[in-house]
């Protein structure tokens, strides 16, 4: 392959926000060129549930993220190689992401360990004793051949504290040095490690320095958006991102709400993965700018305007909310229409964001998409604080609501 | 709506030319497209112009769109484009041909309508002011169709007789309602398997000036669904050429539901004119791709291919070699395969893509098998497409339970190196 002195993933920056840690970067990969910051939706058996790939392809989506753990379930390892990979199984030309696996075992099988070797957990199918090893999951993503991979990592709940949090952390670290030396396609698919740590900030220090050390060409942020406060949450994407290093990609695993979206841009993400936008499609929500429409509701009966008139997407061109409400979580065609629309948001608010950061305006995109975000409600502290560090300033408006409303909610937790 | 009658000829059938309104000619024998709640089943709008850029004839069915009637009574737009599909004509009916209709509910004065939240029933009023509000192009009266090969001669009386009686009311409504005057009546003629009774029927229509509706749609053959794939030829033809010989030539005959391509073909020699593409929906979402072969000369094919079937587990080839489809040009028999084990949305969306590009296909040759005279040759070609076996194109619902015995074997393996 004459590609091969190429390396699989190059990374640079092309626009800086002047105030923030906001950054606009163009990753070139085997399959396509990912211009980021970037939403990548996720296709966890080897579709996007009900989109086809032309569709994502006309919303100009570049890259979209596979599940390991499923896809050596189903279609498994011999059917991908004997496919040569799951861009051709799956007919989609463009950049693929996979995560390791081991997040879906601990989080879908209660059975499983985590022990020095991997982790551990009985078939599903057979009961019988598996072990899933860093090895394993290097040799199952190798079989799928998504531009960029990663490591297998010891997961922990968010909220969970003490020396666990810690052994976590480096035995993560432990774990990118085997990831590393099973991974046996380094000339076509990029292997991140994973930055682990809890709510802890010195762990988190300690593990960016770590992976730092290791010959890797981006980074992932792990442990995060799994019910832990806000108010953690942003500190730990801020640490992580004051540390890593400006001139290779950031992902942060599982990020996706469009609030959140903003905010980890502004700190400095470049890119992010989420179902919430294809999930929330097929229980009949749309999302906009102000949130979501969920056109199950009976307002939207007889409303004839289409989900936002402002939406380029083939849902809003052609069907109003009131066909919607009708059809949403009725006809299985509406599941198709409302995750077309979600991910053409998604990609557009990345998009924006992009834009206003090369035209150094990122600032000010922050300030108008938080008026409309929270168009009548209060902005949550944490939201003014992560972008108060970063010297983005909200207008001062209903400050006092929003840090009664954000005690209330960490009451109410 | 006009209808224009192009050729007709004894064995071969006939060729016509359908004018809904302003819209262009559709050329008969046509295959209008059945939908599920005004959507072309499992696709969106933008999907089925990758299937066809032709103006079609919606089939829209109040069972699976009842619950819209009051957002279209505010809907000054044409029906179409509330459906996201403007431009193209719609035809609205009772009965989704695509799922059993259950039997019962039947009664005097009203006809039941089955809908996803249970029976409701509807007297001729009750229809009639349901249909004003929809304002479709073309609509079918009110008819008891609740009948099939095995009702009795009673109940098969009892069908044509509610039939008028729901008649007479829509004829009078359609008549007064302002909604409606740009709407085209079908008299619906029912009977079940009985010549007396499907005759009486006839007479009932035929005795209504010829301007009240403007075509026949044949119903009270079978009760929707796959039992449609499964009548049988030597039963249903006889009693179908009994009802078109009594029929004028110059209106347009509908047959609803899912036969099999053999009997549509021996409904159009004997001069039905309009069907829906229910058969192609069957197929699809019981993982059967359509593959038989409908041009002269080439290979030989079975009626499908069963994606369900390990068989195809490894092979990376389309559904169909030299289909022309988007799902057959990009995509594998292995990976719908995938699909189907993973009760993915995607498998029915990629089956529906290629099973309606075949039967459009199929319908196009058969207009210019009429147009040559060679309806026969293509019936000959359908019934014996592997020499010396009878083809079978039945439609069985797919009980399969997808196994989880053999499923992971990858991953586990790989796990247990």
């Amino acid at each position: 392959m004459s590609t091969s002195k190429i390396p699989p993933l190059t990374y640079k920056v092309v626009a800086e926000c002047s105030v923030s840690k906001a950054r606009a970067g163009l990753m070139t990969l085997r399959h396509s060129e990912v211009r980021t910051p970037v939403f990548m939706p996720v296709g966890t058996q080897g579709t996007l549930k009900g989109v086809l790939p032309d569709q994502l392809i006309e919303l100009d989506c570049q890259i979209l993220l596979g599940n390991t753990y499923h896809l050596g379930l189903r279609p498994g390892i011999e059917t991908l190689q004997l496919a040569g990979g799951l861009h051709n199984f799956m007919g989609w030309s463009r950049a693929i992401l996979t995560d390791s696996g081991g997040f879906q075992m601990v989080s879908l099988l209660q059975l499983a360990e985590i022990d020095e070797r991997g982790v551990n957990f009985r078939s599903p199918f057979d009961n019988s004793e598996c072990m899933l090893t860093p090895e394993h999951s290097m040799q199952i993503q190798n079989a799928i051949g998504a531009d960029i991979m990663m490591q297998l990592d010891d997961v922990v709940k968010t909220t969970t504290t003490g020396p666990r949090v810690e052994e976590a952390m480096e035995r993560t670290i432990r774990w990118v040095d085997r990831c590393l030396s099973a991974h046996a396609r380094n000339d076509d698919q990029s292997l991140f490690p994973i930055v682990q740590g809890g709510l802890e900030v010195p762990l988190r220090e300690r593990c960016v320095s770590a992976l730092m050390e290791r010959q890797v060409r981006g980074f992932a942020v792990g442990g995060l958006s799994g019910g832990e406060s806000k108010h953690d949450f942003w500190r730990m994407v801020d640490v992580c991102t004051n540390h890593l290093p400006k001139e290779k990609p950031r992902y942060l695993m599982g990020v996706g709400f469009a609030a959140d979206l903003v905010v980890c841009v502004a700190l400095g993400i470049d890119m992010f993965d989420c179902v919430f936008p294809t999930r929330t499609a097929r229980f009949g929500c749309a999302l906009v700018d102000s949130g979501q429409l969920n056109l199950k509701q009976q307002r939207y009966k007889h409303d004839t305007q289409p989900i936002d008139e402002n939406c380029e997407c083939n849902t809003c061109k052609r069907y109003t909310r009131s066909y919607l409400h009708h059809i949403a979580t009725n006809e299985s065609v509406s599941c198709s229409l409302l995750s077309i629309h979600n991910v053409a948001y998604q990609l557009r608010l990345m998009r924006s964001m992009r834009e206003a950061i090369q035209r150094d305006q990122f600032p000010q995109f922050v300030r108008d998409f938080m008026a409309r975000h929270f168009v009548g409600k209060p902005i949550p502290t944490w939201i003014r604080e992560a972008l108060t560090a970063v010297n983005i300033d909200l207008p001062e408006d209903a400050v006092q609501h929003a840090k009664e409303s954000e005690m209330r909610t960490e009451k109410s937790r | 709506m006009k209808f224009v009658l192009k050729s007709i000829s004894k064995n071969s059938g006939r060729l016509g030319q359908l004018r809904i309104k302003e819209s262009n000619e559709l050329a008969t024998p046509l295959l209008m497209q059945t939908t599920k709640g005004g959507s072309i089943p499992y696709l969106t709008a933008d999907t089925f112009e990758m299937v066809s850029n032709e103006q079609q004839l919606l089939q829209l069915t109040l069972s699976t769109m009842d619950q819209m009637a009051e957002s279209l009574a505010q809907w000054n737009r044409p029906l179409s484009e509330y459906v996201g599909l403007p431009g193209h004509n719609t035809m609205l009916l009772l009965r989704d041909p695509c799922e059993a209709t259950p039997a019962g509910g039947n009664d005097r004065d009203v006809v039941p309508l089955f809908t996803r939240r249970g029976k409701e029933s509807l007297t001729a009023t009750q229809y009639m002011d349901m249909v004003a509000k929809f304002a479709p192009d073309v609509y079918q009266g009110l008819c008891d169709a609740d009948t099939n090969p095995e009702s009795t001669k009673k109940r098969v009386q009892k069908s044509v007789d509610r039939t008028e009686r729901f008649m007479d009311e829509c004829y009078a409504l359609h008549a007064k309602e302002q909604r409606l005057a740009n709407s085209t009546l079908l008299a619906p003629i029912v009977g079940g398997y009985n010549t007396f009774a499907r005759t009486q029927s006839i007479k009932h229509a035929r005795a209504q000036p010829a301007t009240s509706y403007g075509g026949y749609i044949l119903e009270g053959f079978h009760t929707n669904g796959l039992a449609a794939t499964a009548l049988q030829a030597t039963q249903l033809l006889p009693i179908v050429e009994h009802c078109l010989q009594q029929l004028e030539d110059d209106k347009p005959r509908l047959m609803p539901g899912a036969f099999t391509p053999l009997l549509t073909l021996e409904l159009i020699r004997r001069g039905v004119d309009v069907f829906d593409t229910s058969y192609a929906y069957c197929a699809a979402v019981n993982y059967k791709a359509l593959t038989f072969n409908y041009t002269k000369g080439a290979e030989q094919q079975t009626a499908f291919l069963d994606l369900t079937d390990e068989a195809i587990k490894e092979q990376f080839t389309p559904m169909l070699n030299g289909c022309s489809c988007l799902a057959c040009r990009k995509h594998t028999r292995a990976y719908i395969h995938h699909l189907y084990k993973t009760h993915e949305l995607l498998g029915p969306i990629l089956l529906m893509i290629h099973n309606l590009h075949h039967y459009l296909g199929f319908f196009a040759v058969i207009r210019s098998s009429i147009a040559d005279d060679e309806l026969s040759q293509l019936i000959d070609l359908l019934r014996l497409q592997t020499a010396g076996v009878n083809m079978d194109y039945r439609i069985e619902a797919n009980s399969k339970v997808v196994s989880k015995a053999g499923l992971g074997k990858g991953f586990i393996a790989a796990a247990a190196v």
